[in-house]
């Protein structure tokens, strides 16, 4: 495509006067560690671990403050999630348990190929794979049995790792669509192209892209910076509360990952968490989770606190399979 | 879904295919031209006779019955250069390769009779006249241009836009004349189209003028019969446009029927020469009735440093054929051609090009997309690229895209390129397939349907092409037509998709 650039698309109109009478609705939130060991605090939490053993070994973990609310509720519980890929069969997901309660931000890390990004996509999903076995609860409802934009809209929102271009749609008018389809689910009135700069502009502003950024098509000819931004953006635009980001930091610049994970963290709510996918431990230095999970052959095979983190950065992955 | 790609390298020539006339047919062409003594006399030998095909012989014969003897030598010329060609032309068949993808039989087995005087005003009386009275228009109806349906205000000194028998300058005859007839590159319709014309529609451009706004050529076909009734109402427009050296045109040419559903067929040839560094842009929508033949030749002689830009949608027709030959007569051409075919009904759209470069540093871009959303729809794209030994340093990039949304939809697409030249750069690309799934997930994934997310994909595959149109009223306006083509579509596609 890039070999037709001299007919050069005409873009669209400038966008028109700002009307910015809607605020960004969510601000940052501090977040205060307690020192509580967490086997303690939540014990009900682990029962459906099997790997109980490796956790009594663990550290005591962050958790996060409640707001003096009472205790946080379980937004969704993973059971013994298996899954293959539908084409060839091929078993991925060996049976995930995972439970994440309002306000967590979880990080999962692993060696390539250990069933990471396909939790993800299977968590939304995608047609990719087939679920042969356990139960996903997302809000008191059964995931697995929604059709992926009745999850996007219940508040499921992945970030993809390699986000596809969409020629021919333009970012407005995608986000637009979006967002509007979510507005119809929650019964409020769309937004019409005006009412929806308005709206939009302080979420630009805070993942930090220009405005021109709305008149090109979606992804296309995106640098892996801008895509990921563009990703951010839709979490941004969109809400969620649970944003699963699946390798949010590869091909970032430190700059960018900075703008990123500031984002990410104004994102958050007390009743929003974070599923984050990763292999390095400097996105976690800017979103401090309080969880690390390690996935091995599909399944979390060790959970714990930041200091996983620092002997795998130490170590690697034998580390892990050793002790 | 059928599907087929070809890349050779060389073209296979076609292998001719010829019947032998009946001694009936062959006679009449000849007693005719008999009766209109002329160059071709001599040349109606029985050698060539032998090989003419009947049917053809029938039309050509009947094409020039329908037209009084023309006044103007030129228009002449043209017709006997044509009618000599058509002595040994056979109506194409599946065996040629020109026309391997496309079946003509629509237009064969149907009673073709030849429009054979322009339209009675009461007739056009439904046509209005456009409401922008800013912009230069022609109205072409059947091959006639109708002045009052026209509005010509404000041209430059030198410009000349009209039936050639009204040229009054000798300079412009002269330069017509001299272009007339080209080196013919076309085939049995630019031939039969040359034999019926009744007149020669001749845009000129002089030396270093440019001309504001587009002109807009609106050619509709009027006479029309019913579906059933199996006849076919012929007209052959013919255009004639000369750019002079550094001068600028825009030109739209769009192509509707007055009734929706009548059937004609729509014969038409369209000649550009582009003087050297002149610009044409030129912009092209066919939207004729889905039971009309809408066969167009369009050719492009471009001179030295010269830029002619196509972008077009066919929308219409039963069978809707574009011939585009572009010939580079000169250095550093810019050449670009962007087409998006839409077969959403039981229609046939083709596209045929041939881009020829023959001198250095020529630069050519070309996009092809096209949607059949009908299981017996289908689309043909044969793409060709000729760089000969002294276009060196030759850019020249192609690429096509299908989407084939139907079972038993067909398309078939040829990109060629012949590279003979050793220091170049060319590229060619095509893909044919269903929407892609990633696409659609990623929209569904952010709480789109399925089927709006389909919508918006099937109409933004188009918009690469619409975006290119020159001006904003006419992108908005082929969105919407597209948009209104493909809706009906979008739903029946929901039970398979789930």
């Amino acid at each position: 495509m890039a070999l037709l650039h001299r007919f050069g698309c005409c873009s669209s109109p400038s966008p028109p006067p700002l009307l910015s009478f809607q605020k960004s609705t969510s601000g940052s939130v501090l977040f205060s560690v307690s020192a509580l060991p967490r086997r303690h605090r939540f014990p009900r939490r682990f029962s459906s671990f099997r790997l109980t053993a490796t956790l009594a070994a663990e550290s005591p973990a962050g958790s996060v403050s409640d707001g003096g609310g009472g205790p946080p509720k379980l937004l969704m519980e993973v059971k013994d999630l298996t899954a293959v890929i539908a084409e060839s069969g091929q078993k991925i997901l060996n049976g995930v348990n995972l439970s994440i309660y309002e306000g967590e931000i979880h990080a999962i890390m692993g060696k390539n190929g250990s069933g990471k990004s396909t939790f993800a996509k299977v968590l939304v999903g995608h047609r990719d794979y087939e679920v042969t076995g356990g139960s996903v609860i997302f809000k008191d409802e059964n995931l697995l049995e929604m059709e992926p934009e009745d999850r996007s809209l219940a508040g499921l929102f992945l970030s993809f790792q390699s986000p596809v271009e969409i020629p021919g749609v333009s970012n407005s008018d995608f986000l637009q669509m979006a967002y509007n389809a979510r507005r119809r689910k929650l019964g409020q009135p769309e937004l019409d192209p005006l009412q929806f700069y308005g709206y939009i502009m302080p979420k630009l502003e805070m993942v930090n892209i220009k405005a021109d950024f709305l008149n090109r098509n979606v992804n296309e000819g995106f640098s892996g910076g801008e895509k990921k931004r563009n990703e951010i953006l839709q979490l941004a635009v969109l809400g969620a509360e649970l944003a699963i980001l699946d390798e949010i930091d590869s091909g970032l610049d430190v700059d960018a990952l900075r703008d990123v994970a500031k984002a990410v963290n104004a994102l958050m709510t007390p009743t929003n968490s974070v599923l984050m996918i990763t292999h390095y431990r400097r996105l976690l230095e800017f979103i401090k989770p309080t969880y690390i999970h390690i996935m091995d052959d599909g399944r979390i095979s060790k959970t714990g606190d930041i200091s996983i983190a620092n002997i795998l950065e130490k170590e690697g992955y034998k580390a892990m399979s050793t002790t | 879904m059928a599907v087929s790609a070809f890349t050779p390298i060389i073209r296979i020539s076609p292998s001719p295919y010829f019947t032998l006339p009946t001694s009936q047919y062959q006679s009449s062409f000849i007693r005719t031209r008999k009766v209109k003594p002329g160059v071709l006399t001599q040349r109606s030998l029985p050698p060539i006779a032998a090989l003419s095909d009947p049917f053809v012989l029938e039309i050509a014969e009947s094409l020039e019955d329908s037209l009084p003897s023309s006044s103007s030598s030129g228009l002449q010329k043209l017709r006997d250069f044509a009618s000599e060609s058509l002595l040994s032309t056979p109506w194409p068949s599946r065996k040629d390769e020109p026309f391997r993808f496309t079946d003509t039989s629509f237009i064969k087995q149907s009673e073709i009779i030849p429009v054979s005087s322009p339209p009675t005003p009461e007739s056009s009386n439904n046509l209005s006249v456009f409401e922008d009275t800013q912009s230069l228009n022609l109205t072409i109806i059947d091959g006639y241009i109708i002045s009052s349906l026209s509005q010509l205000p404000g041209l430059p000194d030198g410009v000349f836009i009209g039936s050639l028998s009204n040229i009054t300058s000798n300079e412009i005859a002269n330069r017509v004349l001299e272009i007339l007839p080209s080196s013919e590159p076309g085939d049995l319709f630019w031939s039969l189209n040359g034999v019926g014309s009744p007149d020669l529609v001749v845009v000129y451009v002089p030396e270093g003028c440019k001309v504001e706004g587009p002109l807009h050529l609106r050619y509709i076909s009027n006479e029309g019969s019913d579906k059933e009734s199996k006849k076919l109402p012929v007209s052959n427009p013919r255009v004639l446009v000369v750019v002079e050296k550094g001068g600028e045109i825009g030109i739209l040419e769009e192509y509707i029927g007055g009734d929706v559903d009548l059937s004609y067929w729509t014969n038409s040839v369209t000649e550009i020469a582009i003087g050297e560094e002149a610009k044409v842009s030129h912009s092209y929508i066919q939207t004729q009735s889905f039971n009309a033949a809408h066969i167009k030749w369009t050719s492009i002689r471009q001179e030295k440093s010269s830029t002619y830009e196509l972008v077009e949608v066919s929308t219409g027709g039963k069978l809707s054929r574009h011939n585009v030959h572009v010939q580079q007569t000169g250095s550093d051409t810019i050449t670009g051609l962007s087409t998006f075919h839409l077969s959403g009904n039981d229609q046939t759209q083709d596209l045929h090009s041939k881009i020829v470069l023959d001198h250095p540093r020529g630069y050519s871009r070309q996009l092809h997309k096209c949607i059949v959303a009908h299981s017996l729809g289908q689309a043909v794209f044969d793409g060709n690229i000729k760089v000969n030994r002294y276009a060196q340093q030759t850019d020249a990039g192609q690429l096509t895209r299908s989407l084939i949304l139907e079972p038993r939809a067909t398309v078939n697409v040829k990109p060629n390129l012949q590279i003979i030249a050793d220091d170049v750069k060319c590229s060619h690309g095509a893909s044919i397939c269903d929407l892609e799934e990633d696409q659609l997930f990623y929209l569904q994934a952010r709480g789109i349907d399925r089927q709006t997310a389909r919508k918006s994909l099937i109409v933004s595959f188009g918009s690469e092409v619409i975006d290119r149109f020159p001006s904003a009223g006419l992108r908005k306006k082929v969105e919407d037509l597209v948009k209104k083509l493909l809706d009906p579509v979008v739903p029946s596609k929901v039970e398979k998709s789930v």
